[in-house]
């Protein structure tokens, strides 16, 4: 159709339109003149819009994963070679469906990706490079990456099929027994250690993303994925980070430089969640066993230098906590007023150490001589580091109840040492001086004596108190 | 109208695919948006950013209107591919919804069909794309196009009719043949 002849079918159209309706064919035969053709257009289109009806009247509606370029549950349908069977589940960022790989005849989960806008080839060979990168890893814990397909211009990734659970549904249920959690922490481990040997980084480990399979075994799913998936789709902003925060170190939370030792602080996170039900950062979280506490702990430092620097090096501290029946006894339960006993307890005796040094001046004096310097200086810096421990435990219980494991694991030691060191000292002095100063001796004697079994007997009484020893074993 | 839409479009079509996602996430099994509401709160959020790329809230619209278009088309080819080999079968984006609109639109059709009329008349093109995937209202749409509602509402009768004919003429391809 020509221009002008548009021009005309439009005058004619519209001026038909201002006609009362019975009378519009009469006007357009009327007014085309001669040219039947054009007078025919007109009456059908005149005709199409009488029957029109709501036609187009309403903007289009859609599903919103239409736009979101998320597919809708097709079961049965064919993508490629991949036969859809069900929806695994679906998120912000993608959907997984269970398909059947009719070439290989096996299962596999299919994650489709967001469209890539545009005919972005760069963007294209960067995910096929990534995705290529995750197919080289191969360990029984970790989800294998089949393939990247591109199906009529959209992206999917097919891995490995599993049939089991997410992790996170346990948590939600309460801590996991403590053996049970270093076990599954020591399986992750392991999935890292593939991982990065073959210079995979995982970038969003969290509990979503470990399976419990119906074997009971551990596996990782989406190495490596996370990335793809957000420089595919681009829905993160300038600025914001890749990944799922409560699971980011500082540096990848800035957007820094980052390697495989984000993946180590996203562990320290899930393994605290496993034995607590809780994120290290909650406000007023539970303790945990110490040693889980303490390798928990150096996991989530801020410095990556701080941390593990190797997978295979928090591996090695689970499994030796694994092979230590001792290890995992000690479960703190930190109530203010379960610790108010252990924490007088932990007062007095710092109190007491500290007035000891006075009389043992005194014995010192009364000894005489090289003898009487070593047993002071002995009590003397017994006091002064069972009086430091003592306190610092003291003010760690008070303001960081969740530390307190912790601490207290890495001071039992030294608290240990200089207990004894003290009471040793407190009898030698009053043995020394029995003959001459009975009274201070009967003193120094007795205070040594208490000091011990103080020690033996009075603080595991308090500490039992303080934290219920529950056998987890 | 104005400055390059061409290098608007990826922050819109982007904007869109947010928020749609957004709707995912707070999951409202088989919910259905119009567009008018989903272009609506894109226009929201762009406009609430510091850079606005965009000379007012029509010309925001108007390139909105033409993702929109283009995603949706984008969609139905990729699922009517994903059908193709199982049971011959009409593809309409609106399917499998008891539509209080009237009926369902093939929008490969009219896709199609639009791009057609273009070549006639590129401003009734536009007007179909404003209102149908844009949301725009009459007016909305008259200062989109720089035209008055009255001119707008003829030139849309007209595309409404043509495309209508077009549609129903249009020869249906093989895999559609059944429908």
């Amino acid at each position: 159709m020509k221009r002008e002849q548009w021009e005309r079918l439009k005058t004619l159209f519209n001026g038909a339109l201002d006609q009362p309706p019975d009378s519009r064919h009469e006007w357009l035969l009327r007014e085309a003149g001669g040219d039947e053709m054009l007078a025919r257009e007109a009456a059908a289109l005149l005709h199409a819009h009488e029957t029109a009806g709501a036609f187009l009247e309403n903007p289009v509606t859609m599903h919103p994963a239409d736009v979101a370029g998320i597919d809708q549950p097709f079961g049965g349908a064919r993508l490629g070679s991949y036969e859809i069977e069900y929806e695994i589940g679906r998120g912000g960022m993608g959907i997984v469906y269970c398909a059947r790989d009719v070439r290989l005849g096996r299962r596999v989960a299919l994650k489709a990706l967001p469209p890539v806008h545009g005919d972005d080839a760069g963007l294209r060979e960067r995910l096929r490079r990534e995705a290529r990168a995750a197919a080289t890893v191969s360990h029984p814990a970790v989800a294998t990456v089949y393939a990247l397909e591109e199906i009529d211009g959209h992206l999917f990734i097919a891995s490995e099929f599993i049939e089991g659970h997410p992790l996170r549904g346990e948590i939600e249920r309460g801590p996991l027994e403590s053996r049970r959690a270093l076990s599954i922490a020591a399986d992750i481990a392991r999935a890292l250690c593939a991982a990065h040997e073959a210079g995979v980084v995982h970038r969003d480990l969290k509990p979503e993303n470990v399976l419990i399979t119906v074997t009971g075994s551990v596996k990782v799913v989406d190495f490596g994925i996370a990335h793809a998936e957000s420089v595919n789709t681009r829905l993160t902003r300038p600025g914001e980070a890749i990944g799922t925060p409560a699971y980011m170190p500082p540096e990848q939370l800035i957007g820094g430089t980052t390697d495989e030792r984000v993946d180590i602080y996203a562990l320290g996170v899930v393994l605290t969640e496993m034995l607590t039900g809780q994120h290290p950062l909650a406000a007023g979280r539970r303790a945990m066993p110490v040693p889980a506490s303490e390798i928990a702990w150096r996991c989530i430092q801020s410095d990556p230098n701080d941390r593990y620097q190797s997978a295979r090096d928090v591996l090695a501290a689970l499994e030796r906590e694994l092979q230590n029946p001792q290890g995992l006894r000690i479960d703190a339960v930190s109530t203010p007023s379960s610790r108010w006993w252990w924490e007088f307890h932990q007062a007095i005796v710092a109190f007491v150490y500290a007035v000891m040094v006075w009389p043992t001046w005194i014995a010192r004096g009364v000894i005489g001589g090289q003898e009487g310097n070593a047993v002071f200086v002995a009590v003397l810096a017994a006091a002064i580091l069972a009086v430091t421990l003592r306190l610092h435990l003291w003010f760690t219980s008070r303001f960081y109840p969740a530390e307190l494991g912790w601490a207290r694991a890495r001071a039992m030691g030294w608290v240990l040492a200089s207990d004894a060191l003290f009471a040793t000292a407190l009898v030698v002095a009053g043995v020394l001086i029995s003959d001459t100063q009975p009274g201070l001796a009967v003193l120094e004697i007795a205070v040594g004596i208490a000091a011990a079994s103080a020690f033996a007997l009075v603080e595991p009484a308090t500490t039992r108190a303080a934290f219920r020893t529950t056998s987890r074993l | 109208m104005g400055s390059d839409p061409d290098s608007l479009m990826p922050l819109v079509y982007d904007e869109l695919r947010r928020i749609a996602a957004g709707y995912i996430s707070r999951e409202r099994p088989g919910q259905t948006l119009q567009a008018t509401a989903l272009v609506n709160e894109a226009f929201v959020r762009l406009a609430g950013e510091k850079a606005r790329p965009f000379a007012n809230r029509t010309h925001f619209l108007a390139i909105a209107a033409l993702s929109m278009r283009q995603i949706l088309v984008q969609r139905a080819r990729a699922r009517k591919a994903a059908k193709r080999g199982g049971a011959p079968q009409r593809v309409t984006l609106d399917e499998g919804l008891v539509s209080a609109e009237g009926p369902t639109v093939d929008i490969l059709a009219l896709d199609e069909a639009l791009t057609r009329l273009a070549a006639l008349d590129a401003e009734q093109a536009r007007i179909v794309e404003l209102r149908y995937f844009g949301g725009l209202t009459v007016e909305e749409t008259a200062e989109a196009v720089g035209s008055s509602p009255a001119t707008v509402k003829r030139q849309w009768a007209m595309a409404r009719a043509w495309l209508k004919r077009a549609m129903e003429s249009a020869p249906e391809d093989g895999v559609d043949d059944a429908s």
